[in-house]
């Protein structure tokens, strides 16, 4: 992240002026109408989509089996054992994604979008080498070749990943990585770790990420991670990537949101595992980190 | 309805014991009829889901924002463990042109860029407005960077607060930005505040805030409050089965969506379409509500306590620090009912401010009669509310009517705040701000 200091100068005086009674922060504009053609359409996608399973509610609800009940839901607690350690990063992640990492993914998306839809594509279709290779060794092998449909699609008629020209063709995005390969092997998330600058995750899902890193430092495709532009093309990647999360640190104003955010990322988590106690994080609690939600 | 899908994803929070108070010197208000007010199962479906994007009023393709944060001169010395919230953060929207402002303040716990704000600017600056959204004073930032007490909930000091801070927000604008009239509205509680803000401003003449409007207000902020805590008592109980059942359903019921469908992530589509198979049912819609006000209530409560030094959860000798565990305060306070906060924290601390007072008069002072005079009697304050608002009761809407006359709207659905953004609520709000209401209803 630290890319010099011309770089850090220049986020600085995008995050303001601190010592100030009063700091400004000019922010890309609202685009209301947009929004809400978005939220239109999502709507009636779902209106059409109630409507066809209401016609096919018979065959459906047959092949659908229930697998989780209520008893499956993991406990209210969530494994910490390295709370504090955790609180305390979770403190510094707010404070340089507020200085510098927010400033700068917000000074980005005032670029054009066709240009920002571009760099996220491209850097998206580097992703999908990493995605065919999890498919594979998840088993999913329908998954694979559809990530691999996507990037030979994206590499060749989308001018070397620039332009999504697959989701045209009825081939949506859907990245996966090491992390959810190990799952898909049946290992537990483990506890929850705050990883530096990257935010919440847990063990398992620490290991996938720097598996992820190790294979696409290996790839190294476009020379994005050993080349000599790496630093440069490293820092896009991951400016684009914070200005595509819609979050922001403590926006909540909410002593709470530790508590909250490590709730819900881990729920999220077990239910994309599938759900099932067996995915479920050991229940042991240390008593130095009192149980949390 | 992003919205409105993390705050039922949050709403599990809530699951947990729910403690019974110790004694309790003060007793809270009670409050008769049903905990829905005036609400049927449409009106909360509305309340959950808001404003069908296919029925909100034209929105303008671009509004220039920016944020602003500011150190107040007056804020109390910051606590450690709330390091983050020592500036009061607004937005605005500036106009190139001479214009007048509109003010905004959001409703209960809310901050100064809620989904409903976001809609409020949208039509406002479309229409010609600058606009300023405010947070909440109740919510946690406002508390901390903006509050004189820390104690939030009382209108009257809370229209002070809010008043001080306009001042400084408007005395701190660039210098482009040139107003012609100000005129103040808000959502919900919001709404209340605003009208009290334009009543302290009326006295003391340093804004001039000349037209005020109230969409969806309580009268009686404790009547309003304690309907809630009723709802939440019916809908999960006061012990720790009900809430623990409903977690687990709604986790189950969560996974097993995720199952059947095609996903690799569980993202905001997924809980968006997730939002319409879970939610179907009044005891379910009722359930949500219940557990959102819940959520506000927790940051509000613990503030209190934490300022106030009432010593209910944190201790007065040893505040939390930035990165103490807050696990347990958490696991306590979630069970707290705002009954609770009134009697352990709220009136004790008012009471204890203004000596000679009466928990009576707490009360009544946070009814919106503390300003009936000027409700009735000044051609600048008008509402917008719905036959069908669970935080009315019948004799309240009817308060409303008599004292605001042909200066309120009420539209028969749409529940609280479930039709806000609509064209028609849109229409009626910028004739009542623009001051063409008065030859519309004649």
């Amino acid at each position: 992240m630290s890319a010099g200091a011309p770089l850090t100068a220049l986020l600085l005086s995008l995050a303001g002026c601190a010592s100030q009674s009063v700091q400004f922060h000019h922010l890309p504009p609202d685009t209301p109408a947009a929004n809400n053609a978005v939220n239109l359409e999502k709507a009636l996608a779902l209106a059409a989509q109630a409507a066809s399973a209401a016609k096919s509610v018979k065959p459906d609800a047959a092949e659908e089996p229930v697998l989780v009940t209520p008893a499956d839901a993991p406990p209210l607690t969530t494994y910490d054992p390295w709370g504090k350690f955790n609180r305390s990063m979770y403190r510094f992640n707010a404070r340089f994604d507020e200085a510098l990492f927010w400033p700068a993914a917000n000074g980005y998306r005032r670029l054009p979008a066709p240009l920002r839809a571009g760099v996220h594509n491209f850097f998206g279709n580097l992703g999908e080498v990493s995605s065919v290779i999890n498919y594979t060794l998840q088993g999913r092998l329908g998954h694979g070749v559809r990530s691999l449909g996507r990037f030979v699609i994206n590499s060749t008629l989308g001018l070397g990943g620039l332009f999504d020209v697959a989701v045209k063709l009825n081939l949506p995005k859907a990245p996966t990585g090491f992390g959810t390969t190990l799952a898909r092997w049946g290992m537990h998330p483990g506890p929850y770790w705050v990883i530096p600058i990257y935010g919440p995750s847990t063990l398992r899902e620490g290991i996938g990420l720097a598996a992820d890193y190790a294979t696409s430092y290996a790839i190294n495709a476009a020379d994005l991670y050993r080349g000599n532009k790496s630093w440069a093309l490293g820092t896009l990647n991951a400016v684009d990537t914070r200005a595509n999360v819609d979050f922001r640190y403590y926006a909540s104003g909410s002593p709470f949101e530790y508590e909250t955010i490590r709730f819900l990322y881990v729920r999220k988590l077990l239910i994309e595992d599938g759900g099932l106690p067996g995915s479920a994080p050991p229940k042991r609690i240390d008593p130095n980190a009192p149980a949390g939600e | 309805m992003k919205q409105c899908v993390a705050a039922i994803a949050l709403a599990i929070l809530f699951v947990y014991p729910a403690i019974a108070a110790d004694t309790m010197p003060v007793e809270a208000p009670a409050v008769a009829g049903p905990a829905t007010g005036l609400a049927d199962l449409a009106a909360l479906r509305a309340t959950v889901f808001g404003t069908p994007p296919q029925d909100i009023a034209p929105l303008p393709e671009k509004v220039p924002v920016f944020q602003m944060d500011l150190a107040l001169p007056w804020a109390q010395p910051v606590p450690a463990v709330y390091w983050f919230d020592r500036r009061l953060r607004v937005w605005f929207s500036a106009q190139d042109k001479p214009a007048p402002l509109a003010i905004v303040i959001a409703g209960t716990g809310g901050d100064g860029n809620t989904a409903k704000l976001s809609i409020l600017r949208a039509v406002l600056y479309g229409a010609g407005y600058h606009v300023l959204t405010m947070p909440s004073p109740t919510f946690p930032g406002f508390i901390v960077s903006a509050s004189s007490t820390g104690v939030a909930g009382d209108l009257m000091q809370d229209g002070r607060d809010l008043y001080g801070a306009i001042q400084q927000i408007i005395s701190h604008l660039p210098r482009k930005v040139r107003i012609t009239d100000i005129d103040i509205l808000g959502y919900s509680l919001g709404g209340a505040n605003a009208a009290v803000v334009k009543s302290i401003d009326a006295s003391e003449r340093r804004l001039n805030i000349h037209r005020a409007l109230m969409i969806n207000p309580p009268v009686s902020l404790f009547s309003s409050v304690g309907r809630l805590d009723k709802l939440y008592a019916i809908t999960l109980g006061n012990g720790d089965a009900g809430v623990e059942r409903f977690y687990q359903q709604l986790y189950a019921t969560l996974a097993n969506l995720y199952r059947a469908s095609d996903r690799v992530q569980l993202d905001e589509d997924f809980l968006f379409e997730a939002a319409a198979s879970v939610l179907r049912t009044k005891a379910e819609f009722s359930t949500a509500i219940a557990l959102t006000f819940r959520i506000a209530l927790i940051n509000v409560f613990f503030a209190g306590d934490l300022y106030s030094g009432s010593g209910v959860v944190v201790d007065p000798k040893h505040p939390p620090g930035a990165d103490a565990s807050l696990d347990d305060t958490f696991r306590i306070l979630r069970s707290k009912p705002f009954s609770e906060y009134f009697t352990r924290v709220f009136a004790p601390y008012y009471l204890r401010r203004r000596p000679g007072s009466t928990v009576d008069e707490l009360i009544a002072g946070n009814r919106l009669d503390a300003i009936g005079d000027a409700l009735r009697n000044d051609p600048d304050y008008y509402a917008q509310t719905n036959s069908d608002d669970l935080i009315l009761d019948a004799p309240e809407l009817d308060w409303l009517q008599r004292t605001l006359g042909a200066r309120i709207q009420v539209y028969d659905h749409g529940g609280h705040l479930g039709n806000l953004g609509d064209r028609q609520q849109v229409t009626d709000m910028l004739d009542m701000l623009g001051g063409r209401w008065k030859e519309r209803a004649q």
